[in-house]
């Protein structure tokens, strides 16, 4: 019963290929920060429609984590605005939801996989007659099932990941943001993730921000791409990503529009890193 | 694993058996006079006979009893300022400096103080023991507040956790692991300042019963006073070392 409840709520529109919704989510509108005299972002304006996911790469120190973090409510642009829906995001929000890169420090150690994913029924107000099924559905859902009562020191990088996903999802938010979360996992778990999320995604009909400094990630992901510039972070290009979906490990990466976008992708980069 | 907790256990125990001979082979010799220092023997003959007939188990249980109030008294205090001024990063600021200043004071130091606005009372002792074991506590809960991983902050705010659940369910159980062994050093200090308190204000205990022994050179009772002290001490640090591993449970594997 839980699991129904959870994603009727959840449910905003199933998509198999491109947004399903025109209606704008996130709108980002001239936005600059600064710590000090040091300007690290210098001027970005974007839209996120609902239900799109947007990939954001660029070399590091860029000012990716610090727009994700101005999405999130826990950094302030200096000047400019960010918009969930029409209105100015003003501080953190359960509606949109984050996942850290650092998964060992973003989970409570003395929790367990069940307990992790509680906390944020709890910050929701469920009565703890309702959390278990629901936490239980959660963790079935994101592979975690059997590891219900291990503690985080006890699961590899790719399970407590998983775990600081499902906690995620039990937010039941509108944007999910992810900063390079499989940047530390291996290749064989990373694909993995990948597909669980793009699942997770396409059922929930989430809108997507995903950071990561992998090409071959974003666009497998995305339906766009923004790269950014570093000093200040700014835009520089947004390529869209017309790959058909639902994506496929080997079909998608062999597919010579995927061969296209890697190789131009590839080109922009380059000119960022000299 | 299980081996090797039994070969500790028996090494413990052989280091024991070892220290009892080398009592008893200088009591023997006659090393010291025996109306000082009493052999093992006789300091077991004075523990049995005072713990089945004579007073000392009424005063050891007095001194426990004592620790363990002056105990809880300090912890609840303790913890419950060091939370208060722990999650504010301002009121720590305003507070923290004043606390170094104050905790290097020797606990003894406040027995007078106590005794001009207490007496020599019961209550006198209470407040000299909870005084004394107050800070290690108060410090550890606020250091161990401040010691929050950042990020865990950042998850608590985009959960919208209410401050008292931050708290509750986040600060707390991070500072676990540093208020659970400020506890026993808090007891150690409990114990220690029991016995001062009982010594100095004469209240009915194993201080004072201590003191007493010594003054008519009854040096067996005085030995099996101290030998329950260190026994009272041995038992409260092992009991609390097991809450420990219960409570901190999640961090065994990590390490
Ligand atoms: N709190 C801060 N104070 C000062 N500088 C910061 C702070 N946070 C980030 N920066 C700087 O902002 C720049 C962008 O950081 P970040 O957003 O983490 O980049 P990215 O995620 O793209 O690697 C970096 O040069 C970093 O040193
Ligand atoms: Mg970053």
């Amino acid at each position: 019963m839980a699991l129904t409840q959870l994603s009727t709520r959840m449910q905003t529109g199933t998509r198999n290929s491109a947004p399903a919704s025109d209606e704008t989510r996130i709108r980002i509108r001239d936005v600059t920060l600064s710590y000090g005299n040091l300007q690290i972002i210098g001027g970005i304006s974007l839209d996120v429609a609902a239900g799109e996911t947007v990939c954001i790469i660029g070399p590091s120190g860029c000012g990716k984590t610090t727009l994700l973090r101005m999405l999130a409510g826990l950094a302030k642009p200096t000047s400019g605005s960010v918009e969930l829906d029409g209105s100015m995001i003003a501080g953190p929000n359960r509606s949109v939801a984050i996942v850290f890169q650092d998964y060992g420090k973003a989970l409570l150690p003395w929790r367990t996989a069940a307990g992790n994913v509680s906390l944020a029924l709890e910050a929701r107000g469920f009565p703890s007659a309702e959390r278990p099924a629901i936490i239980r559905d959660l963790l079935e859902k994101i592979g975690l099932g059997r590891h219900a009562d291990k503690y985080p020191a006890e699961m590899s990088g790719g399970m407590q990941q998983r775990l600081q996903i499902a906690r995620c999802l039990a937010q039941e938010p509108k944007v999910l943001l992810m900063d390079e979360p499989f940047g530390a996992l291996d290749a064989m778990t990373r694909q993995v993730l990948q597909d669980e999320v793009l699942g997770l995604v396409a059922s929930t009909g989430a809108t997507m921000v995903f950071v990561t400094h992998d090409l071959e990630e974003a666009i497998y992901l995305g339906d766009r791409i923004v790269c950014l510039q570093p000093n200040p972070g700014r835009v520089g290009r947004i390529v869209d990503v017309s790959l058909s979906r639902p994506r496929d490990q080997l079909l998608t990466r062999e597919d010579p529009e995927f061969l296209r976008l890697r190789r131009e992708l590839y080109d922009l980069i380059k000119d960022d890193h000299q | 694993m299980r081996h090797l907790s039994l070969r500790k256990l028996l090494l413990g125990i052989g280091g024991l058996v070892l220290f009892i001979l080398v009592w008893k082979l200088v009591t023997d010799a006659k090393l010291v006079s025996p109306i000082f220092f009493p052999g093992p023997e006789r300091t077991y003959a004075a523990l049995v006979k005072g713990l089945s007939g004579g007073a000392l188990l009424q005063q050891t249980l007095q001194t426990i009893q004592r620790m363990l109030l002056g105990w809880l008294l300090a912890s609840f205090v303790g913890i419950l300022l060091g939370a208060l001024v722990g999650i504010s990063k301002r009121a720590r600021a305003f507070i923290a400096p004043m606390l170094e200043l104050l905790r290097p004071l020797p606990a003894s130091a406040m027995i007078p103080v106590a005794i001009a606005f207490l007496g020599f009372s019961d209550h006198m002792v209470l407040v000299v023991i909870a005084f004394g074991a107050l800070w290690p506590m108060l410090l550890a809960t606020i250091h161990g507040f401040a010691a929050m991983e950042p990020r865990l902050y950042e998850v608590s705010q985009v959960l919208g956790l209410s401050r008292l659940e931050v708290i509750w369910k986040l600060a707390l159980p991070s500072a676990m692991p540093m208020i659970l062994a400020s506890l026993r050093l808090g007891l150690t200090i409990s114990l220690i300042l029991a016995v001062v308190g009982e010594m100095l204000a004469s209240r009915e205990g194993l201080g004072q019963s201590i003191l007493a022994a010594s003054r008519s050179f009854r040096s067996p009772d005085l030995f099996a006073g101290i030998v329950i002290l260190g026994a009272i001490g041995l038992v409260g640090s092992r009991l609390l070392s097991i809450a420990e591993r219960r409570l901190l449970r999640w961090q065994a594997t990590s390490r």
